[in-house]
């Protein structure tokens, strides 16, 4: 890995790590705040794809896993991977390295602004919801002993806010594509 | 300190951002000045081998550019912005990290950052976070770093920069005082004023090498034009 | 940032980070074999003891996992609606034990022990030319000394907003953000490369 790709996964872990502490920022049309550390896990794969997307997101992992609180709400160590929605934490992981797959492939620089936008915007639900919710939904089936019926239940009510979540990662993606590119292009 | 460029240039496809330079450094104080975009900072980052030639090669103390390990124990680099060189957050771990890197033990370690720091009178800044420190300390900070691995040569890139005035005069005397074989980028044309050899470039190529008054006049000359 | 660990001479402070982590995997194995509610009781007494025995006070030591504890319990209670209630009240047992256990190895142990451990680990997959092994130590450097001057670019930017009048939305506020702190990207790594600190790695031209 060159010392560039380092620094750069390192720097995005860093960004997730601050959205974290910094407040909910409110979307124009809807009156709800969004908690911006998942939003930062889907930006992770929109604006550098799958690879330091990855990075970024594990090199997080690894911060919470060695006793540092930088999970939203001060939360760290190894006690934060004892909770039921354990699996929704690993499921970043996976997650970060889907949108930044499907950014890769869907998006190119010749397509309209829409275009480019809706790509993004599909990177990040297939990634940052589907992939997501099935390790979280899993994980919680079994380690709570929820059963996959009642988990998928229970998670339903957190999807709105994902989607609105996958839309804002698609507008920062494609804005952050136009004023500095770092998208792997891969056909 | 015995610098040799033969015939050493660097082009990016059609676009050639230094023109082959043929020439030897040994003095210890050298100054390169040129406007933005001359090809200045290219011709520096050469020397370190941060940059490879595209043509050409640079031989730094025999050795050649090209094998990349080799040189960077010989060559220090001071870059522009401050608080991009600490890479850690506190000043002594960012100072030993560089040493841990080259295989020193913990005692020899120990001693090389204390050393380092006496040397520069920063063992206030020792566990400061590099944070809260302003350009100035940063720099100074960034010196002990660079410097605890013990090279003989230090390339500075314009590193008054983005400093305060206050802290620009900090960062002279600092510069003046190094036993180091010095090469230093600077656009403040005081920092070099009385240096032995300086350099001038001016839109990738190599327009004056001399004593400092006659190639700061040579270089106002042609930044008026 | 400052880190869960916390300073102290308990048992479980002068036991070995291995020691500590196997244990705990040891424990989460175990925890997710038995569905005997009296075991697993017994077992959150056991971890609850250990952990409250560290030396962090009561206060702390409990603020530190009320929101761990709070989702245990909401997911419990929503299990109880749906399970027959000792399914819940195993669930509920065993995550609370692996919870107290984990908070205490996080305690007792010092973020330089996890990274020795965490780059031993990384050393086979450096074979395999996956990763650097010191990278990992180097990467947790970095985070934490940007992220400080990431929450203030934030803040600059948040008043340049504030002096022309605009409302701080995502779009207004995360892209400058991200790409003014990834623009540093290249001055950091050539620093980190003029300093030979990553020494097997080519230096490329651009």
């Amino acid at each position: 890995m060159s010392t560039r790709d380092l620094v750069l996964s390192a720097l995005f872990a860093a960004i997730i790590v601050a959205l974290g502490i910094l407040p909910p920022i409110t979307l124009g049309f809807i009156p709800v705040p969004i908690t911006a550390q998942s939003l930062g896990v889907m930006m992770a794969g929109v604006v550098h794809g799958a690879r330091r997307g990855t990075i970024a997101v594990l090199i997080v992992l690894v911060l919470v896993a060695i006793g540092l609180p930088v999970l939203s709400g001060g939360r760290g160590g190894l006690a934060a991977f004892a909770a039921p929605t354990t699996g929704f934490l690993i499921g970043w992981v996976f997650a970060a390295f889907v949108t930044g797959y499907l950014s890769e492939r869907l998006v190119k620089s010749e397509q309209s602004a829409l275009v480019q936008t809706v790509g993004f915007f599909l990177a990040a639900m297939i990634g940052g919801i589907v992939v997501l919710y099935a390790f979280g939904i899993v994980y919680l089936a079994v380690a709570a002993q929820l059963g996959l019926a009642k988990a998928f239940l229970g998670s339903m009510a957190f999807i709105p806010g994902d989607v609105v979540k996958a839309f804002v990662a698609a507008l920062v993606g494609r804005a952050v594509m136009v004023g500095y590119p770092l998208l792997p292009v891969r056909s | 300190m015995d610098i040799r460029f033969e015939g050493a240039g660097v082009s990016y496809g059609a676009r050639v951002v230094l023109a082959p330079v043929t020439l030897q450094l040994t003095e210890k104080r050298v100054g390169i000045i040129g406007l933005n975009g001359s090809g200045k900072t290219t011709f520096a980052r050469l020397i370190n081998g941060l940059t490879k030639p595209s043509v050409g090669r640079v031989i730094v103390n025999g050795r050649d550019t090209a094998d990349a390990k080799a040189i960077l124990t010989d060559v220090g680099f001071i870059f522009q912005s401050p608080q991009n060189q600490i890479i850690l957050p506190v000043v002594r771990d960012d100072i030993a990290f560089g040493l841990k890197s080259r295989g020193y033990k913990p005692a020899e370690i120990t001693t090389k950052v204390e050393a380092v720091l006496q040397r520069f009178s920063a063992a206030h800044l020792a566990d400061r976070r590099a944070h809260e420190l302003s350009g100035g300390e940063l720099q100074l900070a960034a010196l002990c770093s660079v410097l605890a691995t013990g090279p003989d040569i230090l390339i500075l890139d314009e590193p008054t920069n983005q400093l305060d005035l206050k802290n620009r005069c900090l960062v002279q005397r600092l510069v003046e005082g190094l036993p180091e074989n010095a090469i230093v980028i600077s656009h403040d044309l005081e920092l070099v004023a009385d240096y032995e050899r300086v350099l001038v470039f001016h839109e990738g190529n190599l327009v004056a090498d001399a004593p400092a008054t006659e190639a700061i006049r040579r270089y106002k000359e042609i930044a008026s034009r | 940032m400052k880190s869960l660990f916390v300073e102290g001479n308990s048992a479980m402070h002068r036991l070995s980070a291995r020691a500590k982590l196997l244990a705990l995997a040891a424990l989460g194995v175990l925890l997710f074999l038995s569905a005997n509610l009296l075991l697993l009781a017994l077992a959150v007494l056991a971890t609850a003891t250990i952990y409250f025995s560290i030396g962090l006070p009561a206060r702390s030591a409990l603020a530190r996992l009320k929101p761990i504890f709070l989702t245990i319990l909401v997911v419990a209670l929503f299990s109880l609606a749906f399970n027959p209630w000792h399914v819940a009240v195993v669930a509920l047992l065993r995550l609370t034990a692996l919870m107290l256990f984990a908070a205490a190895v996080t305690a007792t142990t010092t973020i330089a022990q996890f990274i020795d451990e965490i780059t031993l680990l990384a050393r086979p997959l450096e074979r395999l030319g996956l990763l650097r092994a010191d990278d990992v130590g180097l990467a947790v450097g970095l985070v934490v000394r940007f992220v400080p001057e990431i929450l203030g670019r934030y803040q600059a930017i948040r008043e340049a907003h504030a002096a022309r009048g605009i409302k701080v939305r995502p779009t207004t506020v995360l892209v400058p953000l991200i790409i003014l702190t990834l623009r540093d990207a290249d001055n950091i790594a050539a620093a980190i490369d003029a300093r030979g600190v990553r020494r097997h790695v080519n230096l490329r031209t651009r």
